[in-house]
């Protein structure tokens, strides 16, 4: 992941040395986030299969507004 | 009255109400003209909304309508244009703004967008509740919308602010501040611009709603927290469709006729800064820290080191970074991330907090400090997977990470990319917010209950209560509603010999005729005139009463002149 490869290897870790069970925990959403995020994957094929990028990105211009 | 008035008044702060206008991108798929198809759309989606006012513009209303609904060029082969077209003379409901008997919000069409329009809330909770309630409106109507119609042509609604085409639309919050507030931000104290704006700019890292490329002729980039990040190209001004300023100055106060030279009167701040928001927590961001922020400016608590050199030239770097690393400088030279700068905010708010700064003011002030103070940590410890439920544009960063991992052959400058950013803020079936919240990855920081409440139902703690039940009252008992503003209403009621009488009725307390305050008097009122004569009475006709909070400079500490409606203390 590329962003996401950067922000891990450019920030701080949360928890460090010592602090094991919020570690764990923290451990446990990221396995489970994963397992969540799935849900998305098929939304996203879905909504690419079949379907011309192109010509839907020229259907959605809009006027300025405000 | 002068400005000069306001020199040696006591700092005043009042309960942050708050409103919002946010506009929707629309349009037909499987369909191009040169202009888009946004016409067409708009007006097909505001045909679809329920419970609007059945009432009949006059004469000068109609001329109005007729000239602002004409069709263009090229909008002709929709069956929604057809239909309006066949009868325009006669339809106000294209562009005009409509008020919901069923919870006291509006909705019209602003440039071929449908816009959607908050009814007056106190809490940042019922923002985000009241939010999710209209949008759960838009997407009834755009599933009516889109009955009947040819497949590959479908109504898209994306609540988004910008179509990747150097197009942007806004999402705007408002907020009730004092008029010694509004004049020392644009008028005496440049200082209170700035703090106000450094504010706003850091605040992208909660509020984003995260977007694939630059517009606006902006350096080329593959990810942006902000969708609205390119189109700011000024610090402060009124005008809102082009050169947008980080704050608009708007003077339009919406709590009575002259109430924006009327210095005793509240002001509006017109927030034009902030993206359309999906994740509950993205929502809450954009209001409630803004709530406390604005409690200081109002209260002189203005600290001045944590004003950035360069508000525009620093959103740029924040936005375009989403490692957050990315650093601006202040006025004092230091540099900061944009999670470092807000989390300077959050302690002055925090340090004020203590002193009991907020209470009366901002309804559960501590619990939008501890969602701030977890995410911006989480932020901090470099963990984005953890705030991912609570987030937009972190939401959409993996979603499109994880489809670049999956599909090796498209990269960031792919459509399909583009396509799924826009995918994100979907109202439909193929909504990428939707499928997060219904898996459980989206955090609910307000009840289903609570969403379903306020489409059906209007706060109870402000005047938008009392807009609703008179415009379902004027229904019920045939009495036809000839105008409805944020601030006053009009009625034709019948006189003497039956000859038409027309009444105004004012809402200009934003604060006032609020659901404690008015329902005794509509279940015991029997005419419409009786129950006009009442509430006029109970608001001391077009006296605007205020609740204010006097702070002694020296120390910070508040003294409440009066006390909040039950519904809202903390």
């Amino acid at each position: 992941m590329r962003f996401l490869q950067r922000f891990n290897n450019e920030q701080p870790q949360a928890g460090g040395d010592g602090d094991s069970g919020s570690d764990g925990l923290l451990e446990q959403f990221r396995s489970q986030g994963d397992q969540l995020l799935a849900a998305g994957d098929e939304a996203i094929q879905r909504a690419l299969a079949g379907s011309n990028s192109e010509a839907f990105l020229r259907a959605g211009r809009q006027q300025g507004g405000e | 009255m002068s400005r000069h008035s306001t020199e040696n008044a006591a700092a005043v702060a009042l309960p942050k109400l708050c409103g919002a206008d946010i506009e929707l991108g629309n349009f037909i798929t499987g369909v191009e003209h040169a202009g888009g198809t946004g016409y067409e759309a708009s007006r097909a989606l505001l045909a679809q909304i329920k419970g609007l006012p059945n009432r009949q513009n006059g004469y000068l209303g109609n001329l109005w309508t007729a000239a602002a609904s004409a069709p263009r060029a090229g909008a002709a082969n929709s069956a929604a244009v057809c239909a309006s077209t066949s009868q325009w003379a006669w339809n106000p409901q294209d562009v005009s703004r409509r008020f919901l008997p069923g919870n006291g919000a509006c909705a019209y069409i602003d440039l071929d967008h449908v816009e959607l329009c908050l009814p007056e809330v106190i809490s940042a909770f019922d923002h985000v509740a009241a939010w999710h309630a209209m949008l759960r409106i838009m997407r009834g109507a755009l599933d009516s919308a889109n009955e009947g119609r040819r497949p590959g042509h479908c109504i898209q609604v994306l609540a988004n602010n910008s179509d990747g085409q150097g197009n942007s639309y806004g999402s705007h919050v408002n907020f009730m501040i004092s008029r010694r507030a509004f004049d020392n931000i644009f008028w005496r104290k440049a200082h209170y611009l700035q703090f106000l704006a450094s504010f706003q700019v850091s605040g992208i890292v909660l509020t984003g709603q995260g977007k694939v490329g630059a517009e606006n002729g902006r350096p080329s980039t593959p990810f942006q927290l902000s969708q609205r990040a390119d189109f700011f190209e000024t610090l402060q001004g009124t005008q809102t469709t082009f050169n947008r300023p980080i704050i608009n100055s708007r003077d339009e106060a919406l709590c009575g006729r002259g109430a924006s030279g009327d210095l005793s009167a509240p002001a509006r701040l017109h927030v034009i800064f902030f993206d359309s928001a999906l994740s509950h927590g993205s929502c809450l961001f954009r209001v409630g820290p803004m709530q406390l922020i604005l409690t200081l400016i109002e209260l002189g608590l203005v600290n001045a080191r944590l004003i950035l050199d360069d508000p525009l030239a620093a959103l740029q770097s924040y936005s375009c970074d989403p490692t957050l690393q990315a650093r601006a400088e202040l006025i004092s030279g230091e540099s900061l991330t944009a999670v470092e700068l807000q989390s300077a905010y959050l302690e002055d708010v925090k340090r004020h907090a203590a002193q009991g700064v907020f209470e009366g003011i901002v309804p559960r002030a501590n619990e939008i400090i501890a969602l701030w103070e977890d995410t911006i940590g989480k932020l901090a410890a470099g963990d984005l997977m953890a705030v991912a439920p609570r987030l937009d544009w972190v939401k959409k960063l993996l979603a499109i990470e994880r489809t670049l991992e999956q599909r090796p052959e498209l990269d960031w400058d792919s459509p399909e990319i583009k396509v799924v950013d826009h995918l994100y803020s979907s109202l439909g079936d193929d909504g990428l917010y939707w499928a997060y919240e219904n898996s459980g990855f989206a955090e609910q920081l307000v009840s289903p209950e609570r969403i379903a409440h306020f489409v059906q139902n209007p706060p109870a703690d402000t005047r938008a209560w009392t807009r609703a039940m008179l415009l379902r009252r004027a229904a019920e008992e045939g009495v036809e509603t000839t105008s409805v503003d944020w601030d006053t209403m009009t009625f034709k009621l019948r006189g003497r010999y039956s000859w038409p009488s027309y009444r105004a009725f004012d809402l200009q307390n934003p604060l006032g005729s609020t659901q404690a305050e008015a329902q005794q008097i509509f279940s015991s009122t029997r005419s419409f005139a009786e129950l006009l004569d009442e509430l006029e009475s109970l608001s001391g006709g077009t006296t605007l009463p205020r609740k204010t909070l006097t702070a002694n400079s020296s120390n910070s500490q508040g003294e409440k002149r009066y006390a909040l409606p039950s519904t809202i203390q903390q």
